[in-house]
């Protein structure tokens, strides 16, 4: 039986839901030899700003149990150096191109999509308003809801690109922000970003990263991200892309039943550059025994009757 | 060209405490590998440690297509790796990483290594034995370990012809002191030398500085834990300056060697 594995956001068909996740695969370029990237339903790049970032000083990661921490701080090349640089090869690629793009101020924000609007070959955008790491990556906007919706609206209005909005997991109630963004105007949201966390080394007598704190990812932060999903799900009604600690095509395939339609594959790049490749073969494999004939199905379809 | 491998083990033996040889199947790199370059290894197939841990190539045999590392246990990642049988099938990827820049013409070698820093030093000194350039009597090989126990392969390096000091922090063999004492000692300023050093992070700092300070030509290849190992995450970065231009580079794409002029390290 084939198995359809695409699925739309919008206009936008995805041939299949697996994406890399922002951060984790650069520009595209540093795995391309170790997998092919036409295989992959799309790819978001690292974040990118306005002006160039040198990001923060080292330590930027430090591993803890199950995942990892970083503070990488935004380090990017500044959209013009993207647009001329990076840009170029990733639109060589049967897959979807999504840019990150973060920004300390709304007019930051406006001004990178501006820029990208005259580029060609981007699908596109994923609207970072969640980095834990600099004040400069927005977690300020994704943190407070008056503030998601003024800069969704905004960036939503000069955007050609249809947007997907990336929410921090560190708030009180993460479906109030999903909500206001959906109000304003995005066309999918993603989530989670990384849980701020921080790791000491005693001998020292010190925090291990940098910054002090970090960002954390991996399989530890699956079970949260999960709940997440399934209670951002039951409250929007615009595509959700679930991300969190995704490792296997199980992992993936839990993030659709609890409301995701598409994923994002993060720390498990780094783990197995071929995990992406893996997943999107193993969601396959599944559909087939279970005779699904297309994986959008399966979307929100968790059985949450209670047990007698 | 790097490549994600399925290579089995060989062989695995503890040379000296804590301190284990492993050689790998690998025509792939033991064809493609040189010295500086390193391959990234996923140790454990449990979520914890989960990430890859990136070892120095300390050898290669291109015939028989098989590569070699050193490593000490330090952690939980390589005491997993420690207690690995032959026979075991490890997921690797390499070459990655640069490689060691030549001596020019006329210069000497001065190879500085502490502790388990020999790994890539001794891919290095093979490399130079075996094309007959440098020459073995311009070829200095300096070794540092805290104790005795700790100096790897010794009685070798001594029989090869080159010259083979050695230092310990306790003074049970060679020299007392640290082995930069004697490469300040060796080293003559108005020499034309290039140096070659891998070891602890002070060291390297050291060798950072005084590069500086006295215009060295000093190659330093640099260790850290690496996220992806392939400039993806940047993640492993060491802060560098260039003509007044201050940057983070990344030690996995960018290094593992640099220009010890240029990097800038935490001396603590």
């Amino acid at each position: 039986m084939k198995v359809d594995l695409s699925v739309s956001i919008g206009e936008i068909n995805f041939k299949n839901p697996v994406l890399v996740a922002s951060g984790t695969f650069g520009y595209g370029e540093e795995y391309s030899k170790l997998i092919n990237l036409n295989r992959l339903g799309g790819i978001v790049t690292k974040s990118i700003t306005l002006k160039p970032k040198k990001g923060h000083p080292p330590a930027r990661t430090c591993e803890t149990p199950a995942g990892m921490l970083n503070c990488i701080g935004l380090e990017n090349v500044g959209v013009d150096r993207f647009i001329r640089e990076k840009l170029p090869f990733l639109k060589k690629f049967k897959t979807k191109i999504i840019i990150n793009v973060a920004g300390s101020t709304v007019e930051e924000y406006v001004e990178v999509v501006e820029k990208l609007n005259e580029s060609q070959g981007i699908d596109m955008l994923e609207i970072n308003i969640s980095c834990p790491n600099v004040k400069e990556g927005g977690m300020i906007f994704g943190c407070d809801t008056k503030l998601a919706y003024d800069c969704v609206k905004k960036v939503k209005e000069k955007s050609k690109f249809p947007i997907m909005v990336k929410l921090s997991p560190n708030v009180r109630d993460i479906t109030e922000i999903a909500s206001a963004v959906q109000e304003a105007g995005a066309d999918a949201i993603s989530l989670i970003n990384t849980l701020v966390g921080m790791a000491i080394d005693l001998e020292k007598r010190k925090p291990i990263l940098s910054n002090v704190t970090g960002g954390l990812s991996g399989p530890a932060i699956k079970p949260v991200a999960l709940a997440m999903v399934y209670k951002v799900a039951q409250k929007v009604k615009i595509p959700i892309i679930g991300i969190g600690g995704i490792l296997d095509y199980k992992d993936a395939l839990e993030f659709i039943l609890a409301g995701a339609s598409l994923i994002q594959i993060g720390t498990a790049n780094f783990v197995d550059p071929q995990s992406s490749i893996k997943i999107i073969e193993g969601m396959e494999k599944y559909c087939q025994e279970n005779n699904i004939s297309s994986s959008k199905s399966l979307v929100g379809k968790l059985d949450t009757s209670k047990k007698e | 060209m790097i490549k994600q491998i399925s290579s089995s083990i060989l062989r695995i033996e503890e040379i000296t405490e804590k301190v284990f040889k492993l050689t790998l199947s690998s025509s792939f790199i033991a064809k493609n590998g040189k010295p500086g370059n390193f391959i990234h290894i996923k140790v454990s197939e449990t979520t914890t440690p989960l990430l890859r841990r990136a070892f120095s190539l300390h050898k290669t045999n291109p015939r028989k297509g098989e590569i070699e590392i050193l490593f000490k246990v330090v952690g939980l990642g390589t005491r997993i790796l420690s207690e690995k049988r032959k026979g075991e099938v490890l997921d690797l990827i390499g070459p990655l990483g640069n490689s060691f820049s030549p001596p020019s013409r006329n210069q000497k070698v001065m190879m500085v290594a502490g502790g388990m820093g020999l790994a890539p030093l001794r891919f290095l000194l093979n490399e130079f034995l075996k094309n007959k350039n440098p020459k073995k009597d311009n070829i200095t090989f300096l070794q540092g370990a805290k104790n005795r126990n700790e100096i790897l392969y010794s009685k070798e390096l001594s029989s090869l012809g080159i010259k083979h000091l050695i230092s310990t922090e306790d003074g049970s063999l060679g020299y007392k002191g640290m082995v930069t004492d004697l490469l300040v000692k060796e080293v003559r300023i108005k020499d034309k030398v290039k140096i070659y050093a891998c070891g602890p992070e002070g060291m390297m700092a050291f060798l950072s500085r005084i590069s500086r300070k006295a215009n060295l030509d000093c190659e330093v290849s640099l260790e850290t834990h690496m996220p992806c190992g392939v400039g993806a995450c940047a993640g492993c970065v060491v802060k560098t300056e260039n003509n007044k231009i201050v940057e983070y580079k990344k030690i996995c794409s960018d290094g593992p060697i640099f220009d010890a002029k240029e990097v800038y390290l935490d001396e603590s």
